[in-house]
């Protein structure tokens, strides 16, 4: 509730807000302070008047508003609440370089009290204007023309404003393709304008009223200076004032560099109080003291803004008409003799001049361009930049604004372009700046930028690398061909005698039979080689014997390249007849002798390793003594063996003892050889 | 039946049993050298078709020297060494190739390629010719003397290759795409483009043939043929990337800016690796006015291909709009260095005032 009401009590004020004049009757507290301000107020407006006067004949006013607004700034600071004061600074600040400080001026002005003055909606209208709302500043140009009914040359001002609205609201909307930045290190809060750049864009000249060590003038302005800087490193370097002879205590400005970069155009003040051209030129690394430029040029007028063309033959400048009303116009003369500095009488360059100020000037080194600055044609406020292009046969073309973002609703003028035509400087009072005119850079986009696009094709089909051929093919390894020498011998297993056998060797990683042969029947060897890093099974078959099968391994290597294995085998014919010559007994007697062991162990095994086997023990004697005690002998002496046997764990259900006596020799008893042959253990397979 | 003795020494052998052993033993170790060396080999093939070309050197010239007869070693370690680009090892391995297979074509052919690589034409010249006398009937060598002769810009010499190549067998696609290929370098497109087809109709499944089909006819102005052809190759290629890139080329040549980002877009996606896709994409986008993404898309192009002149001026178009003309100006200037006609017609207009 408190808020609303708050609120309220400030738009009342708004709404009613006070237009406090100048009477004493509104300062009664401080009677000292208000006669102190309406001196003030009046002394202003003496100044007021007189700018307003110059203004009125297209002339300068600066000078008078100045020092109006001098005396208006301590009205101010006393009573910033008059619509009057407020409308009289607006009006000075709207025709000073720092036109923008006019804005809050005049619109307070309005605010206060609409109808202050016969112009306030004319300058209202320029307050709206200069912030670029054409619309609305047309509506009140066109009020201030229903109200202003006299038939004086205000009249062509009004038709102005009301063509720069309608240009303007074009030209913001259509902007064209450049950027426009503040360049500081060149301006100042002070006057900087008039730039004019080198070919090479190394150096600029400026003509600038900073402070420069002079007296300053009873507004506290200084006189204008020429200043140069040098580019390093893509920054220009604090502007120092220009070598040689040419500042002087009074104005100097500069107008052009010639594009030889030896000698330049500039305008000073002469004796009589205008201003002149002049040309210098530079010898080393100073500029000579200047020389008045021609006398046909030089008149009582003032003639500045001189530009050279590209082939020295003609001047153009910009001067001003004494009495006259349309400000300064576009000049041109013609060189009658060069040496001597003869110049024809100048004639104005009428497309180019406008009722109000035109001028300065450039000359493209093309000759076919020229660049003006003009307040006049379809500027869209104070001074804009305008092109216009040399006609065959002689003349220019009607001036076509640059556009925006070059030109604003603000004075845009002077124009020095780079060789290439990217750049520009131009002097500018803008918002943005430090104040007053400064250097502002225009940077032309050019024509709009056609990327690069990139394209690869395979125009060879092996794309740029030759074809090759295929490799030749992988080869099958040999497999590992390490061999290792197999050699061998059968026999078998009691009598150790050679066996005559078949032998399959098998590898057992593949399966595969891959050696068969027969053991020699004589000795029973064998020799072959074998692949080693393998895993072999031998499998050994011979009549009457037991089938054998044993598994080894020949490893990988070189200290395995010679295997020698003894394949035993063991006899189980049925009806076979084995004699056990390593049996012995003593003599007559049937205890076995221990060196017997080892043969019957050998028994022992067989049959333990054939646990089918069913011997039958046989003893045998030879024909020495009794037939009868023979058999006797010979059962006890196979009994022996048989309980040997059992004792060593043979069944003896397996056993048979019988003692044969002397009944089956098997060799004859006439020798004594032949009987000990015939004196045998012998076991005879019975089933197996 | 654990019994049987196993025994390792050699005192019970005869002197014959001896020398047979002893002889085992030198096959064994013959055996090793043999197989030690295939393997090798072996291995030298897979590493070569890993790509892992010095290591198959290395293998195959261990297999080489296990086994002095193996001169496929030789000649596949000759081919590593060209594939590997060490040509003047390759010279050296096909020479003693030759020493022991004089009359081995495949290896003169291997050895032009060699000293193709090593841009001595002259030599390689020489080679092919003998690799093509020794097999006058391979259309191989001539294949690649006449791309030989098509690196050497005589396309008038290539031509007469690549014909001698379709003569010895037609059904050779290659030959007509790279016959067309060097009409294309005289300015002949028609021709080319008829080649270019032939090509597609021996072997309908060669995108780069179509896609150089679509090139051609971009050159000719025939844009709306050219988008076709670009379609062919993507029906046969889905992912070729070339092909979505030019076509996103010839659709900013017909004004199509969103068609063309959205092929530069896909060319992308087949390829994320492909400089020349960002490249004119950031072109797009700078003639679509969005100037941040034209230089991320620049960004992006340089950063896998730091030689792409194309990229750069890209960039410094994107920069200039974006306020900041140094930079524009040192890419222009970079995009001059690589060659680009645009880089130095921009730096020139636009830089130093």
């Amino acid at each position: 509730m408190k808020k609303l009401f708050a609120l309220a009590i400030v738009l009342q004020s708004a709404l009613f807000a006070q237009d406090i004049e100048f009477k004493a009757t509104n300062f009664k507290e401080d009677k000292e302070g208000f006669k102190v301000a309406e001196e003030n107020l009046k002394l202003g407006t003496e100044q007021y008047v007189l700018g307003n006067t110059e203004l009125f004949m297209v002339r300068d006013p600066e000078l008078f508003y100045r020092k109006a607004l001098q005396f208006f700034e301590k009205c101010d600071k006393f009573n910033p609440n008059s619509s009057e004061l407020n409308f009289k600074m607006g009006v000075c600040y709207a025709n000073i370089s720092e036109r923008e400080k006019c804005i809050p001026y005049l619109k307070k002005a309005f605010t206060l009290n609409p109808l202050i003055d016969p112009f306030m909606n004319y300058y209202y209208g320029f307050a709206l204007q200069l912030e670029g709302d054409f619309a609305k500043a047309s509506e009140y140009y066109e009020k201030f023309e229903l109200e202003y009914n006299k038939a004086d040359r205000f009249g062509k001002f009004v038709k102005q404003r009301k063509t720069e609205c309608t240009a303007g609201k074009t030209l913001i909307a259509t902007p064209v393709r450049a950027w426009v930045d503040h360049v500081p290190d060149l301006s100042s809060e002070y006057d900087d304008y008039s730039p004019t750049v080198t070919m090479d864009g190394e150096e600029i000249l400026i003509t600038s009223d900073r402070p420069n060590g002079h007296t300053a003038n009873e507004v506290g302005r200084y006189d204008d200076d020429i200043y140069s800087s040098m580019m390093y490193d893509g920054k220009w370097q604090t502007p120092k004032p220009i070598k040689g002879p040419i500042n002087t205590v009074k104005d100097d400005v500069v107008s052009n560099y010639h594009y030889s970069g030896n000698r330049m155009l500039m305008a000073k003040m002469n004796d009589a109080g205008n201003m002149d051209i002049y040309e210098s030129f530079l010898t080393g690394a100073e500029w000579t003291a200047p020389v008045s430029f021609a006398r046909m040029i030089n008149l009582e007028s003032n003639d500045i803004y001189a530009s050279y063309d590209h082939n020295n033959r003609l001047i153009y400048y910009s001067k001003d008409k004494d009495g006259g009303t349309n400000g300064y116009d576009i000049m041109v003369s013609g060189v009658q003799n060069y040496r001597e500095r003869d110049y024809a009488m100048p004639t104005r360059e009428n497309t180019v001049s406008s009722q109000f100020n035109d001028g300065p000037i450039y000359l493209h080194p093309d000759g076919k361009r020229m660049f003006i600055c003009s307040e006049g044609f379809n500027s869209m406020g104070g001074f804009d930049i305008f092109i216009s292009y040399k006609v065959k046969g002689g003349g220019w073309t009607i001036p076509v604004n640059l556009g925006s973002p070059i030109n604003t609703p603000y004075d845009d003028f002077f124009f020095a372009a780079t060789a290439n035509g990217k750049f520009a400087y131009i002097s500018s009072n803008r918002p943005g700046g430090k104040g007053g005119y400064d250097i502002w850079k225009v940077i032309f986009w050019g024509p709009e930028k056609e990327p690069a696009y990139s394209v690869e094709d395979y125009l060879l089909a092996s794309a740029g690398k030759p074809l090759t051929d295929a490799i030749a093919d992988e080869v099958q390894v040999a497999d590992a061909v390490n061999l290792t020498v197999f050699k061998g011998i059968t026999i078998d297993h009691l009598t150790k005698k050679p066996v005559e056998s078949v032998i399959d060797i098998t590898n057992n990683v593949s399966g595969q039979v891959t050696d068969q042969f027969t053991t020699n029947s004589a000795t029973g060897k064998f020799l072959l080689s074998l692949a080693s890093g393998g895993n072999y099974g031998i499998a050994v078959k011979a009549d009457g014997y037991l089938f054998h099968s044993e598994n080894f391994n020949i490893p990988e290597g070189s200290a395995y390249n010679l295997v020698n294995k003894t394949i035993e085998l063991y006899n189980i014919k049925v009806g076979s007849k084995i004699a056990l010559r390593n049996v012995f007994f003593d003599t007559g007697k049937s205890d076995i002798r221990p060196e017997s062991n080892a043969e019957l162990d050998r028994l022992v095994q067989l049959l333990k390793d054939v646990p089918t086997l069913k011997i039958e023990l046989s003893g045998h004697t030879d024909n020495t003594g009794s037939a009868s005690a023979n058999v006797s002998l010979s059962q006890a002496r196979a009994e022996a063996v048989v309980n040997y046997l059992v004792m060593k764990g043979i069944a003896k259900n397996r056993l048979v003892a019988k003692g044969y006596g002397q009944d089956r020799p098997v060799d004859t008893n006439d020798t004594s050889d032949g009987r000990q042959n015939n004196r045998r253990t012998e076991f005879e397979i019975t089933g197996n | 039946m654990p019994f049987a003795g196993f025994s390792q020494g050699d005192d019970d052998l005869t002197p014959e049993e001896r020398a047979y052993r002893d002889s085992i033993g030198a096959l064994n170790e013959s055996n090793a050298a043999i197989a030690a060396s295939q393997k090798a080999y072996n291995a030298g093939i897979d590493l070569f078709k890993s790509k892992n070309y010095s290591g198959a050197i290395a293998k195959f010239s261990e297999a080489y020297s296990g086994d002095p007869n193996f001169t496929p070693a030789l000649y596949n370690k000759a081919m590593a060494e060209n594939m590997a680009e060490k040509y003047d090892d390759a010279i050296k391995t096909l020479g003693q190739l030759m020493e022991k297979k004089p009359t081995m074509a495949k290896a003169y052919f291997q050895r032009a390629r060699s000293y193709q690589g090593l841009k001595d034409y002259a030599k390689a010249e020489a080679d092919y010719l003998k690799s093509i006398s020794l097999e006058p009937t391979n259309p191989k060598a001539y294949y690649n003397f006449g791309t030989l002769k098509f690196t050497q810009q005589d396309y008038d010499g290539a031509i007469k290759q690549f014909t001698k190549v379709i003569e010895l067998d037609a059904t050779n696609a290659f030959a007509y795409n790279d016959r067309g290929s060097c009409y294309r370098m005289q300015d002949k497109y028609p021709q080319a483009v008829l080649d270019y087809e032939e090509a597609a109709r021996k072997n309908p499944n060669l995108a780069f043939v179509l896609n150089n089909i679509g090139t051609t006819k971009t050159k000719m102005k025939l844009y709306d043929d050219a988008i076709k052809a670009f379609n062919r190759a993507l029906a046969v290629d889905p992912k070729f990337a070339l092909a979505f890139n030019n076509r996103g080329v010839t659709q900013m040549k017909m004004n199509k800016v969103d068609a063309a980002v959205m092929d530069f877009t896909k060319a992308i996606e087949a390829d994320p690796n492909y400089a020349p896709a960002y490249a004119n994409r950031s072109g797009a986008y700078f003639k679509q006015k969005k100037y941040d993404e034209a230089k991320k898309d620049a960004d992006k192009a340089i950063s896998i291909d730091p030689k792409l002149a194309d990229a750069y001026v890209n960039r410094g178009n994107a920069k200039e709009m974006l306020r900041d003309l140094d930079g524009a100006c040192d890419d222009w200037h970079k995009a001059k260095e690589l060659g680009s006609e645009k880089g130095k017609g921009y730096y020139a207009g636009n830089c130093n005032e």
